[in-house]
């Protein structure tokens, strides 16, 4: 098996690299539990030994955790870096938790297309979300995000609500079908409000995977990355993009304001930019759809190349932000039983 | 005098063995699914596996490929040992202070020390991070201990308050007036007496710091990453099969833990709250 | 007896641990409730006033409170014959229920629930028997229904009420019990009038527990009980942590405080009345 094989590799990279003692430095850094801390774990530490000598240690925490765990440290960075999506980077930013970014000292700025690095932040995966089925029940998977409310589908699905980035775009993409906007997300409370008797499970977004693997759900919505590990585990996975286009955004390194060790932090991102460590992280069971343009994309993400991202639907956190909060309160109310 | 045995008893004998045995299933079902689940061949928690195999025992146990899960594994022994250490010091102090007293004082005193087990913990935890934020204090495993400290120092204190009022007071007074001093006293009379209920206290609370995932939640980072985090993290998005591995472990290392504690001290006869 | 001296030099040090790290955190989560902004600048009754002019919120503390009832009334059916069975056991016996009564301590929260989906999933383990024995002729919906969960919770807080009411039990002097059934009280009768009232201190010990566990056990709620059922500790979880709006998740947790601490003071008052009874 490659990735067994690649992760071995990396393993071994933690083996030959000296003892901690000698490392010229260490930081700290926030990941995604599951997927990327594993990923980052296997390819980007050792990476950052090997060219720096630097150790990391990684803190598993969602992105909202990471950002209520800076605020409430108020100003003592509990950890160097984040990794954030669109949602929690906008509000982070806006609270001021960022440091500025020296683009002198990321060496793989050049092969990045427009854009991707700026003043704070750095773009290190894009994520691609869809319709995720179990082909095994369904030959015939449901085509349109409107699909997931008709017979045969709804009975199997489950829903997630606003907590997430992937479940807030994927929400307003489907108010979007039945007549609403990013600023306007009525239409999909009104048809939550029609089919919850039907559906199969409404769940919190950790809980998904769990159920859909024991077969208490068939049908959710969620990115790729998500969809490829569960597949690579032996799990009847498929993902489709639905008709109104799959929806795309980025997932973002940032240093942390006031951070203890900000040249390695420096470093790190760096590391995780290369073209070495990309190639690696795009392949299963990571399957990260990369940004480094040097990279060749693998077979295995559901995407041909980075262009098929520009016709993908983005959304403006800086509108979103604001009113999720009244979404993720008017959701608690709508579905509670 | 021989008693019959009538329709009202027999029904009672059914319906209480049912509810026996249907609480006996309730309390082991679930363990047994995660230990059946953690034999298994395939690649993510499922259950039923489809073979049996030690696989991810063996994956658990290898250092290089599982050093996170141990180094974690190391941070929450030495939390809970530690924790455990100290509340168990703190807790039997207090309830030696307050065991034979009746005075409202000594209520009062009592309610606020058996207070942290019925708190929501997920609202402690979050004070703690906030409390230790606003001193400025970075993250460190000493944290972890205080916290969890706090929230398992009432086990202890709660069995050895129930050793302590059983104490013969008596036997203490014989003690002084033979001429032995306070601490004569409490090292050959007092102690061995409380001794039991200590430690099914001490194994109580070291079991709940092992299994905290509250006050850890907000209070580990990533260099004092806790078991149950890790675990919690590995279950999500990946279902790793791991984790079901660590619980057969713990099961495994508790038992045993239990059959040495019990020969020592019958830990079980004290196994009270 | 004499009523000796609370040995203020001996109970002081575990109380200016509890003062420090007990204590102190939680007046800084009742201080952050009483300000009106997120920015913690001004202080006001706000978000008091939004959670309890509110009848949502009103309704969550409600949940989160028969939650806890139900728990701790399930518990219960389940924890007296399985005291009685304990307490009527041979030495050996008991050793390995002890330990069969420990060991949803000892499994992680974490893995529990996965186990609980096993269970009541929709081609889990329940469903498969009852379809099998023609008891439903459609899976049945156990997940993420309050019947589910409570059957979950049930489960971990099982412990923590056995613990305490057998130890009580066992103290019990097994003559009044020959004594009640010589003077020809059946059984039934027997455990109301004797068993029932002289362990009560052993329930309330517990139910106090397990009450204040369901009430609070965030991971059980939000991934069995899934999102459908809101209960107070996933208000404060969304509040604190995705909404950032903390001086009203501070609001939820004084809540959730006083919400145990009612429920408690109830069930100890219970135990007076039936005391006195």
């Amino acid at each position: 098996m490659a990735s067994r094989r690649l992760f071995l590799a990396g393993m071994a990279g933690v083996l030959a690299a000296p003892s901690i003692a000698r490392a010229s430095g260490s930081m700290t850094a926030a990941i995604y539990p599951g997927t990327w801390d594993e990923a980052y774990r296997a390819i980007v530490a050792p990476l950052l030994r090997q060219n720096h000598n630097v150790n990391v240690a990684f803190e598993p925490l969602f992105a909202v955790d990471q950002v209520a765990k800076v605020r409430a440290a108020r100003g003592v960075a509990p950890f160097d870096c984040f990794v954030l999506d669109p949602g929690p980077a906008a509000a982070a930013r806006q609270a001021g938790l960022f440091e500025q970014i020296d683009p002198k000292l990321i060496t793989n700025a050049g092969n990045l297309p427009a854009g991707m690095l700026t003043a704070d932040s750095a773009t290190v995966n894009v994520q691609v979300v869809g319709i995720c089925y179990n082909p095994k029940k369904f030959p015939e998977p449901p085509k349109s995000w409107a699909d997931l409310f008709r017979s045969p589908y709804v009975e199997r699905l489950g829903l997630t609500g606003f907590q997430t980035t992937f479940g807030t775009v994927s929400l307003i993409e489907m108010a979007k079908v039945f007549g609403g906007s990013t600023t306007n997300v009525e239409p999909i409370f009104a048809k939550l409000k029609e089919v919850l008797p039907k559906v199969a499970a409404v769940s919190t977004p950790a809980a998904l995977p769990g159920l859909f693997q024991q077969g208490q759900i068939d049908i959710m919505y969620t990115n790729t990355n998500n969809a490829a590990t569960l597949k690579g585990r032996g799990v009847d996975i498929a993902f489709v993009a639905p008709t109104e286009g799959a929806i795309t955004f980025a997932t973002t390194l940032h240093i942390v304001k006031g951070a203890e060790n900000k040249a390695n932090a420096h470093r790190y991102i760096d590391a995780a930019l290369s073209a070495d460590a990309q190639s690696k992280l795009q392949l299963s069971p990571f399957n990260m759809i990369p940004v480094n343009k040097d990279v060749q994309l693998a077979p295995n993400l559901d995407i041909k190349s980075l262009d098929e991202l520009s016709k993908m639907v983005t959304h403006d956190w800086n509108v979103i932000n604001p009113r999720r909060a009244g979404w993720i309160d008017r959701f608690n109310r709508e579905i509670t039983k | 005098m021989s008693q019959r045995r009538t329709f009202a008893d027999q029904s009672f004998s059914c319906v209480f063995g049912g509810l026996t045995l249907l609480g006996l299933l309730i309390l082991v079902g679930p363990v047994f699914i995660v230990l059946i689940t953690s034999f298994t061949t395939s690649a993510s928690l499922r259950f039923p596996p489809p073979e049996l195999s030690l696989k991810w025992y063996q994956a658990l146990f290898d250092t290089t490929q599982s050093a996170h899960i141990h180094r974690a594994a190391g941070n929450s022994l030495w939390v809970a040992s530690m924790a455990t250490l100290g509340a168990s010091i703190l807790a039997v102090l207090a309830a030696l202070a307050i065991g034979r007293s009746r005075r409202p004082a000594a209520r009062a005193l009592e309610a606020s020390f058996l207070s942290p087990l019925i708190l929501p913990s997920l609202a402690y935890g979050l004070a703690t991070l906030m409390f230790f934020a606003l001193l400025g204090l970075r993250p460190s495993l000493t944290h972890l201990i205080g916290g969890h400290l706090v929230v398992i120092a009432p086990f202890v204190f709660r069995t050895t308050l129930a050793t302590v009022t059983q104490l013969e007071p008596a036997l203490l007074e014989s003690s002084a007036s033979l001429g032995a001093g306070r601490f004569m006293t409490f090292r050959r009379i007092t102690l061995p007496l409380i001794a039991p209920g200590i430690f099914a206290g001490a194994f109580l609370a070291f079991v709940a710091s092992m299994d905290n995932v509250p006050v850890s939640l907000f209070l580990s980072s990533a260099r004092t990453d806790m078991l149950p985090i890790r675990m919690w993290g590995m279950m999500e998005s990946t279902l790793d099969v791991r984790v079901a591995a660590v619980s057969g472990v713990l099961i495994l290392v508790i038992l045993v833990l239990m059959f040495v504690m019990d020969r020592l001290t019958g830990l079980t006869r004290r196994m009270s709250f | 007896m004499r009523a000796a001296a609370v040995d203020w030099r001996l109970a002081a040090p575990l109380g200016i641990v509890y003062l420090a790290l007990f204590a102190a955190p939680l007046l800084l989560l009742l201080g952050i409730s009483l300000h009106a902004d997120q920015d913690l600048q001004q202080w006001g009754l706000d978000n008091w006033t939004k959670f309890w002019g509110d009848a949502f919120y009103r309704g969550v503390v409600w949940d989160t409170l028969r939650l806890g009832v139900a728990a701790v009334l399930v518990t219960s059916l389940f924890a007296w014959p399985l005291a009685l069975f304990f307490c009527n056991a041979s030495p050996r016996t008991q050793k390995v229920l002890i330990f069969i009564i420990l060991l949803p301590l000892l499994t992680s929260v974490v893995i529990r629930t996965f186990a609980w989906i096993v269970i009541l999933a929709r081609e889990g383990l329940v469903n498969q028997v009852a379809l099998a024995l023609g008891l439903s002729a459609t899976p049945l919906r156990l997940l993420q229904t309050e019947t589910g969960l409570v059957l979950a919770l049930m489960q971990i807080e099982m412990p923590l009420m056995l613990l305490p009411l057998i130890s009580v039990m066992r103290g019990l002097d097994p003559n009044l019990l020959d004594a009640s059934r010589a003077l020809g009280a059946g059984m039934w009768r027997s455990f109301f009038r004797v068993i029932l009232p002289l362990s009560l201190p052993g329930w309330i010990a517990g139910a106090t527990l397990v009450f204040a566990s369901a009430c609070t056990a965030f991971i059980s709620q939000s991934v069995i009980g899934g999102a459908r059922l809101v209960y107070l500790p996933s208000l404060i979880w969304q509040q604190a942590m995705v909404v950032y709006d903390w001086p009203f998740a501070a609001v939820c947790s004084v809540t959730l405080l006083l919400t145990v601490l009612a429920g408690i003071m109830m069930l100890n008052w219970l135990g007076r009345y039936a005391r006195t009874d």
